[in-house]
């Protein structure tokens, strides 16, 4: 298995929107919630995930604020902006339809 | 939505860059608290707390280079460099004033001076004329061999108007002034007779009232007048009832039936001319009078606005074609005329282009120069900081970077001494708008405004790259070895950089060269314009126009006698010498001729016999100066009752008269002439140019205002010190002889002649004035790569003189390093200059673009002042103490 690095930026950037989509998080709920619902399977190198975060911010697809934990401490909490929730949806019917037709020609060929 | 994300985008780079210790916090506290988490975790898992920590930290990945990365991700990372790049610039500029104040001086200066060119550029020939779509707007003229603009007669001109296709609007106009009286002071009026549908060609309407339409250009239709809002506000206090009313026009009444909005520009005219923008008072209309088969004399002047599309050059065949019609009908097969149409706009400022553009060019040298001059002080400056440069690099700054920093150091540069330069333009705006020769078209519309702004930008950022280039390419190209090795100390100067920066200096040296030459060239066509002869003598000489209203003074005996007696009277004032009426005034662009016969010559063939014709009394001549070359000049005998006679000039003498003496001979202006008819010629007169640069006079001749009548005269006075003193008295005598007139264009003679050579004085005050500052900055320059490289040899001075070598060997030797760059700058400059001077041939006036005199003391005035910038830093030289020298080793 490639290492996670491997992830298109793009994935990267649809699992963050799709992961922050119910609820806010913060950078480390993302990375676990990304690990958990993968069952482990996509390891995101944590590096990564901040110069990711903050492009989103700058793209206006999500809008950052800091927040009291449930454990008390300050943490920079990640919201899904109108336009991201907008940028999502177009990134998910892109990403179904990409992986439809590679199903698609893998099961043909 | 998309309005609130952009908002939104924008707070958020705001923030970035304004309040980075707080952004920087947040992304601290933000990793760390995901070290924390994953720390906990670790932790829980069972690891040793240190274990977790190190594990926590392997996770996460190096932390100074994600928060890099993000920074990138917040594209503030170039901002960041170029904020630091900004700060060690200010830093160097405050740490050197010396150089800060030379290089912001002359930029500020150099692109001043561009800048303030550029808005007389921009007023003059870049903004579009304020009529509607006026690159539609034609002038239109007759042309051929002899005349190539000449105006149109009446009927040609109706004929055309009528069958044309080509024109949305076609018109004709031609100056006839108006006195005004009954409302106070009678005042002449500067004022056109227009045909129908003017206004409409300049795409101009009245603001109250209408224009005329072709009902009006009838004879006989009652006697119409439309004013300039100028006029309707002095003299009728604005009266919104004015339309209908009558006024006083040449003791006659006219009905005003329009007032011309303010605003409504003069087109410029030839024939009595008013220049574009002059103020016009009044216009009335044109009445097509005689019979239509009499082609009569030319003097309509003809403008129309084409239809839309259509290029002046379909045009004007049209109408070409239509005018070999119209002569077909007329029966007059021979005549040569053709039409030519010249767009408003090129008629209007054609004439200034090209020394505008000589201008421009030469203030853009003087920039060039100042570039030439910044390059070589940041080159001087990099070698001073070849060692730190070079340390940076070995520690891995990339070359893109070493690069942007030298760039930015010198845009600052540029952009502080355009900021500077603004200031300089603004006032030499109104330096150059007041200096400016009365005539020029447009001078209001001068102005430092924002396309002068956003093309001072463009100078400055463009000058910042020309001059930062060099520098940073040569850095770029350190050798990292040599310039640690090198270190601070170095022999001789690094071989490269001192031959980068000769061959500025001698590019910048050819430069001050090609402009010295050129203000050369200008200031000998100037002072032959002072020195020329004239033809006449405008010292202490006044000058008037009086016009007389035809209601009260019919063209003839009355007219004539009027002015007889006024000149008559005028002699008789204490301080006057001589005093005399005639049709015009010289260099005032007076141009009306006529055909005529000569007794017992016949005219070659397709040609015929003309010349320009004046009027003059017996003392106009004496009075203006002109110099009797034979016969005589005319006297009070010679009137209504005598026979006819003429006075020509030597330039009419010498065309038709040739090796023969022309007083005595007789010419008529009619096709079957009686004995009455004849003209004989008594005198011959010294010629007058048409203006002060053109090559020869035009054959012209005068006659006896006495046996002519003309109504509209001008005065000459001269007296016999300042004319002012005479000016209450003439008037006096004027309103002596009748009240109701009124005395216009008072000028001094001196006004008149100084008036024609101020654009190209103008043209040479500014060359020249470029030229000094070129010659200077070029002199910095010079003097600044001499004694850079002196300080860089004085370890090698200090040898030699301790081997033997005496001053004046050390000296010689720094000079002749100075002298060779001049005398290649020069040999190049006098080349260029001898290709370009081609363009300055219409600007200057009986000197050759190759004039040997200027070209050698221009030559040499350059390499006596680049001996002198090698002088100090030659002196210096000898003063190396050798000791010294060798110790510093």
């Amino acid at each position: 298995m490639g290492k996670p690095s491997d992830l298109l930026q793009g994935t990267l950037d649809l699992l963050i929107l799709k992961t922050i989509s119910l609820e806010p998080k913060h950078g480390w709920a993302i990375a676990k919630r990304i690990e958990q619902v993968s069952n482990d399977a996509l390891q995101i190198t944590q590096g990564a995930l901040y110069p990711a975060l903050h492009r989103l911010e700058q793209q206006g697809w999500v809008r950052a604020e800091w927040r009291s934990t449930e454990t008390g401490r300050e943490a920079k909490f990640y919201n899904l902006t109108r336009a991201g929730r907008a940028q999502l949806e177009k990134e998910l019917a892109q990403w179904e339809r990409l992986s439809n037709a590679v199903g698609l020609v893998i099961r043909m060929v | 939505m998309k309005l609130e994300r952009w908002w939104n985008l924008i707070l958020m780079r705001l923030r970035s860059v304004l309040r980075r210790g707080p952004v920087e916090q947040e992304l601290n506290k933000e990793l760390r608290f995901h070290l924390e988490e994953q720390v906990e975790e670790n932790i829980a898992a069972g690891m040793a707390p240190d274990d977790a920590r190190y594990a926590a930290l392997r996770r996460l990945g190096g932390m100074d280079q994600i928060k890099e990365e993000c920074r990138d991700m917040r594209r503030t990372n170039y901002l960041e460099n170029l904020r630091q790049d900004l700060q060690y610039a200010f830093r160097a500029l405050r740490k050197s004033p010396g150089f800060a104040a030379v290089i912001l001086l002359t930029l500020a200066l150099s692109i001043g001076a561009n800048s303030a060119i550029f808005s007389v550029i921009d007023g003059v020939l870049l903004k579009p004329l304020p009529y509607p779509e006026q690159n539609r707007i034609v002038r239109v003229f007759f042309t051929s061999r002899t005349f190539p603009k000449f105006p149109l007669n009446p009927f040609d001109f109706r004929d055309l108007r009528a069958r044309s296709h080509s024109f949305d609007s076609f018109a004709a106009f031609t100056r006839a002034d108006l006195q005004l009286s009954g409302t106070g002071q009678p005042a002449k009026l500067n004022a056109f007779r227009i045909t129908a549908r003017y206004f409409r060609v300049l795409g101009l309407g009245p603001e109250r009232g209408r224009e005329f339409d072709e009902h009006d250009e009838i004879p006989g239709n009652g006697r119409l007048v439309i004013l300039s809002d100028r006029l309707w506000r002095t003299e009728f206090h604005a009266a919104t009832d004015i339309v209908g009313k009558s006024i006083t026009l040449d003791a006659q009444p006219f009905t005003v039936v329009g007032v011309m909005p303010p605003g409504a520009e003069h087109p410029g005219n030839d024939y009595h001319p008013l220049g574009y923008g002059d103020t016009v008072d009044a216009w009335w209309p044109f009445t097509f009078e005689g019979d239509p088969n009499d082609r009569g004399p030319h003097y309509l002047e003809v403008i129309g606005r084409l239809k839309s599309g259509l290029k002046p050059g379909q045009a004007q065949a049209e109408l070409n074609g239509l005018l070999a019609q119209i002569h077909r009908e007329h029966n007059d097969q021979n005549s040569d005329w053709r039409l030519r149409l010249i767009s408003l706009y090129q008629e209007i400022v054609g004439p200034s282009e090209r020394m505008l553009l000589v201008l421009l060019g030469a203030v853009g040298v003087v920039l060039l120069i100042a570039c030439v001059n910044a390059a070589n002080l940041l080159l001087a400056r990099a070698a001073a900081r070849h060692r730190e440069l070079a340390v940076r690099s070995a520690l891995g700054a990339p070359r893109s970077r070493l690069i942007q920093q030298m760039l930015t150091e010198s845009l600052l540069i540029s952009l502080l001494g355009g900021g500077l330069g603004v200031v300089v333009a603004l006032g030499g705006v109104r330096a150059l708008v007041s200096l400016l020769p009365a005539d020029f078209p447009r001078a209001d519309a001068i102005h430092v405004n924002l396309p002068v702004l956003a093309f001072t930008l463009l100078v400055a950022v463009a000058a910042g790259f020309l001059f930062g280039l060099a520098p940073a390419l040569q850095i770029s190209r350190t050798d990292l070895q040599k310039g640690l090795r090198e270190g601070g100390r170095s022999s001789t100067g690094s071989g490269r950089h001192t031959r980068v920066r000769s061959v500025l200096v001698v590019a910048e040296v050819s430069l001050a060269c090609v402009l010295l030459i050129g203000a050369g060239l200008m200031l000998r066509s100037f002072l032959n314009l002072l020195r020329m002869d004239r033809g006449f003598r405008p010292e202490h000489v006044l000058t008037a126009s009086i016009p007389l209203p035809e209601a009260d003074y019919k063209p003839g005996e009355a007219a004539s006698r009027f002015y007889d007696q006024l000149v008559t009277n005028l002699s008789s004032i204490p301080g006057v010498k001589s005093a005399g009426a005639g049709s015009d005034l010289p260099w005032t662009g007076y141009d009306e001729n006529t055909g005529f016969d000569i007794e017992g010559k016949k005219p070659p063939p397709h040609e015929g016999f003309h010349a320009r014709y004046h009027g003059a009394t017996p003392d106009y001549f004496r009075a203006l100066g002109i110099p009797l070359i034979r016969g005589r000049f005319f006297t009070e005998a010679d009137n209504k009752a005598a026979p006819r006679v003429l006075i020509i000039n030597q330039a009419m003498a010498a065309r038709y008269w040739p090796h023969e003496d022309v007083v005595g001979h007789r010419i008529t202006f009619s096709h079957a002439p009686k004995e009455a008819d004849w003209a004989r010629i008594v005198g011959v007169v010294g010629d007058v140019k048409d203006k002060p640069n053109s090559s020869g006079a035009e054959p012209a001749f005068w006659m006896a205002v006495l046996q002519w009548g003309n109504t509209r005269l001008s005065i000459v006075v001269r007296a016999d010190s300042d004319p002012r003193r005479v000016l209450a008295a003439v008037r006096r005598e004027v309103s002596r002889l009748d009240p109701s007139l009124a005395l216009g264009d008072v000028r001094l003679m001196d006004q008149i002649t100084d008036a024609n050579i101020s654009a190209p004085r103008f043209a040479f005050f500014l060359v020249g004035l470029f030229a000094v500052l070129a010659i200077v900055l070029a002199a910095i320059g010079t003097y600044g790569v001499i004694s850079y490289s002196v300080s860089q040899r004085t370890h090698e001075f200090g040898l030699r003189m301790a081997l033997g070598a005496t001053p004046w060997d050390v000296r010689r030797l720094v000079i002749s390093q100075g002298v060779k760059l001049a005398f290649t700058g020069v040999a190049l400059g006098v080349f260029v200059a001898l290709v370009l001077a081609r363009v300055l041939r219409s600007l200057i006036y009986e000197v050759s673009s190759a004039d040997p005199l200027t070209f050698t003391t221009v030559s040499m005035l350059v390499i006596f002042v680049a001996l002198l910038a090698c002088y100090l830093p030659a002196r210096r030289a000898t003063q190396a103490d050798p000791t010294v020298a060798l110790r510093a080793e």
